[in-house]
């Protein structure tokens, strides 16, 4: 539909659609047969070819128009539910490519594109955002590069006042268990990378990243959900760290901030 | 001696970056003795303290004997990031 609202006065043949869109011929041939018959669309031949057009004068096109563009602006708000299916899976399935980060350069580079747009509309507050996003993100490719389970890289969406960030790495508590191999769960292991010194990368005297994440937040009365395999962490305005088991387990790390 | 972080770029976030940061600041810009050494934060954008505590580390390690200043900066990045990198053991 999207095809054919972005220039309603351009006609399409049906292989023509398939290619265009990666949906099957059979599927597409169904469907507008549906839509020729409701009046919506309009079909023709011109030699061998049976072309098809958005019929602009039926009360149906505003409609449709309308309704596309709200399903358009919920898909944005909806980057959290994207990425929380994504990392749900057992099994990797792609994201779509503007809001995948396979290295950790492509995701700097946006980060950074990212913050300078943001800087705009509410200035100088945008860096303290990118600080908190590069951070989350950047604990990702830090502590999974070159032992990825399955997919290599992360998820980074934004939309307004929020950014999700997500990954199918090995997650908190295998990471912590590096240097404290008797952490118990998810939950303890959140709590420990939240609020103590300690890097899971042993041998290194790191850790502050997720510690800076939580200052920053709590200065400036932002929110942040964390989850990690099945330990939620979420830091409310209230300035309060509220830890709980969800009943179903991700890969990796998935984040929220709210700014 | 002091060191302008500006010239390794306004977004300072990634810990790769700022090991890259410190190996040329010690090849090119650093003598090799020094009895104070001064960051100046002026221009940045984005610091974080990853990128800083990957920079201070190394620094630390090579110059022992060096007190290390930090020239005073608005940026909320920095201030935020110095916070940090202070509480931390």
């Amino acid at each position: 539909m999207n095809l054919f609202l972005t220039d309603p006065n351009r006609a399409y043949y049906l292989h023509e659609i398939a290619k265009l869109t990666s949906i099957s011929a059979g599927n597409i041939r169904r469907e507008l047969k549906i839509m020729v018959k409701s009046g919506l669309f309009q079909s023709y031949r011109q030699g061998r070819l049976v072309y098809f057009i958005i019929n602009q004068d039926t009360v149906l096109f505003e409609a449709v128009k309308t309704l596309m563009k709200n399903a358009s602006v919920s898909a944005n708000e909806d980057i959290y539910g994207q990425a929380l299916s994504w990392v749900s899976k057992p099994t990797a399935s792609s994201l779509p490519k503007e809001i995948y980060c396979q290295t950790r350069d492509i995701f700097l580079a946006r980060l950074q594109s990212f913050a300078e747009r943001l800087e705009i509309k509410i200035g100088t507050d945008a860096y303290l955002v990118a600080a908190v996003a590069g951070e989350i993100g950047n604990n990702s490719f830090d502590h999974n590069l070159g032992n990825w389970p399955d997919l290599p890289g992360i998820c980074f969406a934004s939309s307004p006042n929020r950014v999700v960030l997500a990954d199918r790495g090995q997650g908190i508590l295998k990471t912590i268990r590096n240097v404290r191999p008797q952490v118990k769960n998810d939950a303890r292991a959140l709590k420990v990378a939240f609020t103590e010194v300690v890097s899971g990368r042993y041998g290194e005297k790191r850790g502050n990243g997720l510690k800076f994440v939580s200052s920053v937040v709590s200065d400036k009365n932002w929110s942040l959900r964390f989850q990690s395999g099945r330990a939620l962490l979420e830091l409310s305005k209230e300035k309060k760290l509220k830890i709980t088991e969800m009943p179903g387990i991700i890969r990796g790390c998935l984040a929220m901030l709210k700014y | 001696m002091t060191i302008k972080l500006y010239k390794f770029g306004d977004f300072l976030i990634s810990r790769p970056a700022g090991r890259d940061a410190y190996l040329s600041a010690k090849a090119y810009l650093l003598n090799k003795k020094a009895d104070a050494i001064e960051l100046d934060f002026e221009k940045i954008k984005v610091l974080t303290p990853s990128w800083l505590d990957e920079f201070l580390m190394m620094l630390k390690k090579d110059y022992p004997e060096a007190e290390i200043k930090y020239r005073p900066s608005d940026n909320p990045t920095v201030i935020s990031s110095l916070k940090t990198i202070s509480q931390s053991p």
